[in-house]
């Protein structure tokens, strides 16, 4: 099988010592590729990467070769095409066991005691892992806030509280349900508003819910809005969405015998996941070796570590390797989220559409764990006023602890939702100026040496260029 | 009755972390035969990054696509990298590859200019030789100078480098400085479809015009940006992750929490705008995040213009939209003076 593989890959990249035409030759390859599909394949040590032919690269003497700007094929795109690639869902390792991790369920509580005992006792159940078991037993990009496995207190009702390695998923599946984890009930917030109050349940008691904030000023925003010949004003709320991967989280952790843990996951940031496992495993860095496999969509949900010191854990206690993939359920309930904003948007402009003032407050639902919410709320207080030249502007945000899933890094940092807001301002304005969105736009646009709300000075820009050439792609005609 | 409308948004976002440093390294190495190999520590999650790197890393070196191999993802082997994050991969990871690139093609240039007999500042690295700038026909292969700098110099040709974008920090009190090294911008148009007896909204089409900088691989520029719009799509319309009064969601499945599909998708029309970013690899930015950040306005403008409602909270739902349309004609019905 090994051989009919390879020769598949010679194929493919020594297409001209076939001698073969073009078509013929991919034909050959595919066929090969296809018959040699085979299960039991060893598991890669980097990330495959096929080396493919690209037509239109052969040089032709005289004829300059320039790689930028092309529109080259994915060295990736034909293991897609025919469905060779591998995500952590086809890899087995010899002895390898399945983990699963018990979900509170309940929002906010304190745990009064785990038992495992039913669980452990169970056929084909390997090992078991709680969180004070974990070495330290917390992680987080900008804070170090949240659990591996809560052990004291539940904040939000997809927390972990325990993980069980055992030979079939559905055995750990079914040892999940002896796990009995007996809960003393806190009172709970989920409101981001109602979460800023000084009365409100504290989520990491006792620090403040509040627990990120930033402000961005520049000019004076009162002179402006007072000599400002219109006022507008408008609030703007989004919602809380997932990523959605195609793949969910997936991980497999073998701790040999040697002591050294490696790690294949679906993480996208590798350096900082190393570091974070490194922590929590107290283990020197160069004991663990983190491989990224090739990922089935990530846009911001999988930028740091979840399931990986359990799983790390299972496998040291196990003596085998152990894989874990969440259920599209987890997904929801247990990996980050997009944070929902309240927007308050004021602006102030002239007659003729010049805009004089703004003034931007966001209020950022962080769910139960700081994540990437720092990030989120820098950039979104940042961007806040959109790509537009205003001499007065301040925005304020600030990030609020709730008892819901955690919000972290998601396309956009924010910015999505803010210029959801400013964008249906922007439009709001229009109207009441009586001035065609697209020409209220232009007349604000930043252009080459702009400077941004905190002061910086633009260079590249071409956001008038993006309306005029968005505008004449669409056929939008200016009414005046 | 169905009611068309149009509606616009602008963004602009900026490329990498917010101040804070985040360095990518990268190796080069060429072997025997001209080709190359690239050592990276990003991750390829779909987005297409390894075949970007690979073009840069190539035309660097003078060579082609085809004759770069991108290693990635791997601590034990490959170099420190921020990671596939903050729209930074083109730029800073790209940079980091360009810069190593350079380095090799420093040493190419020194062996070949023992071979051609010339200085080695009057060459250039172009159609898989190294040759004499201006006089293409006084060249030699690149695959010869590999093989002569490893086995009569004894100097294989490897070499690292990375690139940090260089910001300022903030002022706590005034948020003054300089956050980010760059920003790209980006207009989206929609147009909408609104049906005003059931509130449903069909987005028919999109023109999407984005400043990506050079796009290294206009092909992948394009499939980011209609995968954002997909992504846009959702956040406007349909995506919302519910809760119940203790804090249990109570859609977490693919049945009750509706993302698009291929039916849901408009016809997209790309402009890639021409630009030029003297900081970036061969005047590169980034794309990623950018292009689903101004899907949502344009569609809640659009439908604005088509029904004159002014959904202020997303996502903008059917039934969301028929309550405005409700509420809007019940106002309207009150200003009618009575007979």
């Amino acid at each position: 099988m090994q051989c009919r593989k390879w020769r598949a890959y010679t194929v493919v990249s020594n297409p001209v010592a076939e001698g073969k035409p073009v078509v013929e030759r991919e034909r050959l390859a595919i066929e090969e590729a296809l018959r040699g599909l085979d299960e039991s394949a060893p598991l890669p040590a980097a990330v495959p990467s096929t080396r493919l032919p690209v037509e239109p690269l052969v040089p032709v003497p005289g004829q300059q070769i320039r790689a930028v700007g092309q529109r080259a094929v994915r060295p990736d795109s034909r293991n897609h095409g025919l469905g060779q690639t591998r995500y952590i869902a086809d890899f087995t390792l010899p002895g390898m066991l399945h983990a699963k991790i018990k979900r509170a369920g309940v929002a906010s509580a304190r745990i009064k005691r785990i038992d495992t005992s039913a669980a452990e006792a169970m056929p084909g159940v390997i090992s078991v892992v709680v969180g004070c078991e974990v070495p330290v037993n917390s992680f987080g990009p900008t804070f170090q806030d949240q659990p591996v496995l809560a052990d004291q207190l539940v904040r939000h009702a997809g927390d972990g509280v325990a993980g069980v390695a055992a030979v079939t998923e559905q055995i750990a599946a079914e040892a999940l349900e002896k796990i009995i984890v007996d809960y003393e009930p806190l009172p709970a917030v989920f409101d981001p508003l109602e979460a800023m109050r000084e009365d409100a349940p504290k989520v990491h008691p006792p620090k403040s819910n509040i627990y990120h904030s930033m402000v961005v000023r520049r000019g004076d925003v009162e002179k402006g809005f007072a000599q400002s010949d219109h006022i507008v004003q408008g609030r703007f709320t989004s919602q809380m969405v997932e990523h959605v991967s195609i793949e969910p989280h997936a991980a497999i952790a073998d701790w040999d015998a040697n002591g050294r843990l490696t790690v294949w996951a679906t993480i996208g940031r590798l350096t900082l996941a190393r570091a974070d496992l490194a922590r929590t495993l107290q283990l020197p860095m160069n004991h663990i070796r983190l491989i990224g496999t090739i990922v089935g969509g990530n846009f911001g949900g999988k930028n740091e570590i979840s399931q990986e010191p359990a799983l790390a854990l299972l496998s040291k206690k196990a003596g085998r390797p152990v894989k874990g993939i969440l259920t599209r359920g987890e997904e929801f309930i247990a990996s980050t989220a997009r944070h929902p904003f309240i927007m308050d948007y004021k602006t102030g402009v002239t007659k003729d559409g010049r805009i004089l003032a703004r003034t931007a407050r966001l209020v950022l639902d962080g769910g139960a764990y700081c994540s990437w919410s720092e990030t989120t709320l820098s950039k979104s207080c940042i961007l806040a006023a959109g790509p537009y030249k205003i001499d007065n502007v301040r925005s304020e945000a600030i990030a609020v602890y709730t008892n819901k899933t955690m919000t972290g890094a998601m396309r956009g940092f924010g910015a999505p939702q803010t210029c959801f807001a400013y964008e249906s301002h922007m439009d709001d304005i229009a109207t009441a100026l009586g001035i065609d969105p697209l020409e209220f736009r232009l007349r604000n646009a930043f252009e080459e040496g702009s400077q941004t709300p905190t002061g910086q000075v633009l260079h590249s820009v071409a956001v008038k260029q993006t309306l005029l050439k968005a505008a004449e792609r669409f056929g939008w005609e200016i009414q005046s | 009755m169905k009611r068309r409308g149009r509606g616009i948004a602008c963004m602009w976002y900026p490329i990498g972390f917010t101040v804070a440093a985040n360095p990518s390294a990268a190796v080069v190495k060429m072997n025997e035969d001209g080709t190359a190999l690239v050592l990276t520590g990003t991750v390829e999650t779909g987005q297409g990054s390894l075949a970007v790197l690979g073009q840069i890393a190539a035309d660097a070196l003078g060579i082609a696509t085809d004759d770069v191999y991108v290693v990635s993802a791997d601590t034990d082997t490959t170099p420190m990298d921020t990671g596939a994050i903050a729209s930074r991969t083109t730029y800073v990871t790209g940079n980091a590859i360009r810069l190593a690139a350079d380095n090799v093609k420093s040493i190419l240039f020194e062996v070949a200019a023992q071979v051609l007999r010339v200085a080695a500042n009057q060459l250039e690295a172009r159609d898989r030789t190294i040759q004499v700038k201006g006089f293409p026909r006084c060249s030699v292969p690149i695959g010869e100078v590999c093989k002569r700098a490893q086995t009569t110099l004894g100097q294989p040709l490897i070499s690292s480098a990375s690139w940090n974008p260089p910001t300022v920090a903030l002022d706590p009190e005034s948020g003054q400085g300089k956050p980010f090294s760059t920003y790209v911008s980006a207009t989206q148009i929609a147009e909408v479809e609104v049906d005003d007896e059931t509130g449903e909204v069909e987005v028919l089409r999109i023109a999407a015009a984005h400043d990506c900088g050079t796009p290294i691989n206009p092909m992948l520029v394009e499939g980011q940006i209609e995968g954002g719009i997909s992504m846009g799509i959702g956040f406007a319309l349909q995506e919302e992750m519910l809760f119940d009064g203790a804090g249990r969601q109570i859609n977490p499945n693919l049945t009750n929490y509706i993302v698009p599909t291929a039916l849901d998708m408009p016809e997209i029309d790309v402009d890639i705008v021409q630009n030029y970013d003297p900081t970036g690899p061969f005047g590169a930015k980034g794309v990623g995040e950018p292009s689903l950040v101004p899907t949502a306005p344009a569609i809640l403008n659009a439908i604005h213009d088509a029904v004159g409602v002014r959904i202020t909270s997303l996502p903008a739902t059917a039934e969301k939209v028929l309550a405005a349309i409700k509420a809007k004609r019940t106002d309207e019905r009150r200003q009618i003076p009575a007979p």
